[in-house]
């Protein structure tokens, strides 16, 4: 499953967001985007799930475009969650993961036991089975942020595209999050955007950083979580530590 | 099954309808008026009531479904075509094509097409697309504006038609006979693409960005919807004027039947039984003149209204 950018040019009305961008993700594993707010990290991710179009460059999807594809084709292959996850009011937790069916649905048609299957098999990945019945506006933070990804799971595509999914989340629910994302690294592959660098160091395969629409660095976490990369990208320093015996890096502003 | 009773509610009331009037039937007497062909009190009913009920049954559907696009489209539930200003201007086209001759059903279109392409255009924006809280405030201007400029003509025109003219506006199945049941058909060929969205709105409801990454064309499904559902309350008030908040209320029903889901079919039987009830108290209790089926509409859908509002915001801010 090969997923190659080339020379992608993105506009939003007017303005140019992302300039000249290539790079290839890897065929599985976690991809982190990181930037500042307002480099395009957003506008990448939903370049990437074909919901913008490209003013020219290619996304390719095993050699094939991906702007070009009829969408729900495009939906079967790429899943995306957007950053503001409003559920409609009233929503269950399963009505919600039965969303992500939709490219899989035939029109006017009820779900088929296979899609069945996907809805229960990605309630089950979150943990969430035992609250589908509850209304998706009662959950807490972390089981909410859950349910939205098992919508995306339930879609069963190659690729999954998450947009800040840590946002807004306590500690104890981040925790969490990043524990059930590193399980599902396993099957399938993770494009995500995050903030906490940190974070990113620990979940991350692969790390892209965005500085104003351009690609600053693209490789695995510990080349590009480095002070020189992070101040070219940030615009601020940075210090950079290894926990002595855990494999796990810290990444704090020099100023903090 | 949902369907099912709402579908038998809306028969029941129908047989209901028919047997209302100033003198009611009594359920043998009405089966004998339907099968016994064209003598007497069979005439009665069959060239006075069953095209108006029929009429009122369709042009309840037409509010009922589109009501509930447009709310799920604009993602709140005051966004129906009587508040934002489709049903009004529709009315508008539909009075200014009534004094130049023209067909009625014509000049409601071009108002009701007209109002939706202005908002369309008004609340655009180059970057986000149509902005769904600005069309609802755009729309109540439309409204107040269209409505205004309903009133004036009519009563510029100033002859003893205008008594009858402001009744039609507020909404009134008098004088629906054979030729609207005609014109309703055509209606309820134009409903069926509403009728058949609700997965789509459905998912529209889940936001744009989603929506598209689910794999629907959110613009073109979003413009189709709108403009059909546009043609469909504008027809509907060239058939029975824009009877008051029958669109607005059909939808809120329709969801408290269907735990919260935007389900069209579900608003229109609600449109339609609302349409009816209000048609048959206009004819029960008006004693003189029969007073506007539009009247009772209000009465009913202004409380409506306010529980939904209410429950708007109770939700938002728990």
């Amino acid at each position: 499953m090969s997923f190659t950018v080339r020379n992608l040019d993105i506009y939003l009305g007017r303005s140019q967001i992302l300039h000249d961008l290539s790079f290839s993700l890897p065929s599985r594993g976690v991809t982190g985007i990181i930037g500042a707010n307002g480099c395009g990290k957003s506008t990448l991710l939903r370049g990437l799930a074909g919901v913008l179009p490209a003013q020219s460059g290619n996304i390719l999807y095993e050699g094939e475009e991906v702007t070009s594809m009829s969408p729900r084709i495009r939906a079967r292959r790429i899943a995306l969650l957007p950053q503001s996850g409003l559920a409609p009011p009233g929503l269950t937790v399963r009505q919600l993961v039965t969303r992500g069916r939709t490219p899989w649905l035939r029109p006017f048609l009820p779900m088929t036991p296979s899609d069945q299957a996907a809805v229960e098999q990605a309630m089950r990945a979150v943990g969430l089975t035992d609250l589908s019945a509850r209304s998706v506006d009662s959950l807490s933070g972390g089981e909410r942020q859950r349910a939205w990804i098992a919508l995306v799971l339930a879609q069963e595509s190659g690729i999954v595209l998450l947009d800040e999914p840590l946002n807004f989340l306590d500690l104890p629910f981040q925790a969490e999050l990043v524990k059930l994302l590193r399980g599902l690294r396993q099957t399938c592959r993770i494009v995500i955007i995050l903030h906490d660098l940190t974070v990113a160091a620990r979940l991350c395969d692969h790390v892209l950083a965005l500085k104003s629409g351009r690609l600053v660095a693209s490789g695995p976490p510990s080349e590009v979580l480095t002070r020189d990369l992070l101040s070219a990208t940030f615009g601020i320093d940075f210090d950079v530590q290894d926990l002595p015996g855990t494999g796990k890096r810290v990444v704090l502003p020099e100023s903090f | 099954m949902r369907h099912f009773l709402l579908f038998l509610l809306t028969l029941t009331l129908a047989f209901l309808a028919l047997s209302a009037g100033r003198n009611w039937l009594s359920p043998p007497e009405l089966l004998e008026a339907l099968l016994g062909g064209p003598q007497g009190v069979g005439r009665m009913v069959w060239s006075l009531r069953v095209p108006r009920v029929l009429v009122g049954v369709v042009a309840g559907c037409c509010f009922g479904v589109a009501g509930i696009v447009f709310q799920s489209l604009l993602r709140n539930p005051l966004a129906s075509p009587d508040i934002i200003g489709l049903s009004q201007s529709a009315a508008l086209g539909a009075v200014v094509a009534l004094m130049a001759g023209l067909p009625i059903m014509f000049g409601a279109w071009v108002g009701g097409l007209s109002a939706i392409l202005l908002l369309a255009w008004l609340a655009g924006h180059p970057r986000h697309g149509i902005e769904p809280r600005a069309v609802v405030l755009q729309g109540l201007g439309l409204a107040i504006l269209s409505g205004a400029a309903t009133e004036a003509l009519i009563l510029r025109a100033g002859d003893n038609d205008a008594g009858m003219m402001m009744t039609w506006l507020a909404g009134t199945l008098n004088g629906a006979g054979w030729p609207e049941v005609h014109d309703a058909l055509w209606l309820v060929l134009m409903m069926v693409p509403l009728l058949l969205s609700g997965r789509t709105i459905d998912r529209l409801e889940l936001g744009d960005d989603l929506a598209r990454a689910l794999g629907l064309r959110v613009g073109f499904l979003r413009a189709t919807l709108g403009l059909n559902a546009a043609l469909v309350v504008a027809g509907a008030v060239a058939l029975c004027g824009p009877m008051t908040f029958v669109a607005l209320a059909a939808g809120p029903i329709a969801r408290l039947v269907c735990y919260g889901r935007p389900d069209p079919i579900a608003a229109a039987l609600a449109g339609a039984s609302f349409v009816t009830i209000a048609d048959m108290l206009a004819r029960s209790f008006s004693s003189m003149a029969l007073l506007p089926g539009g009247l009772y509409t209000a009465l009913i859908g202004a409380p409506i209204l306010i529980l939904a509002v209410r429950r708007q915001a109770r939700r938002e801010t728990s």
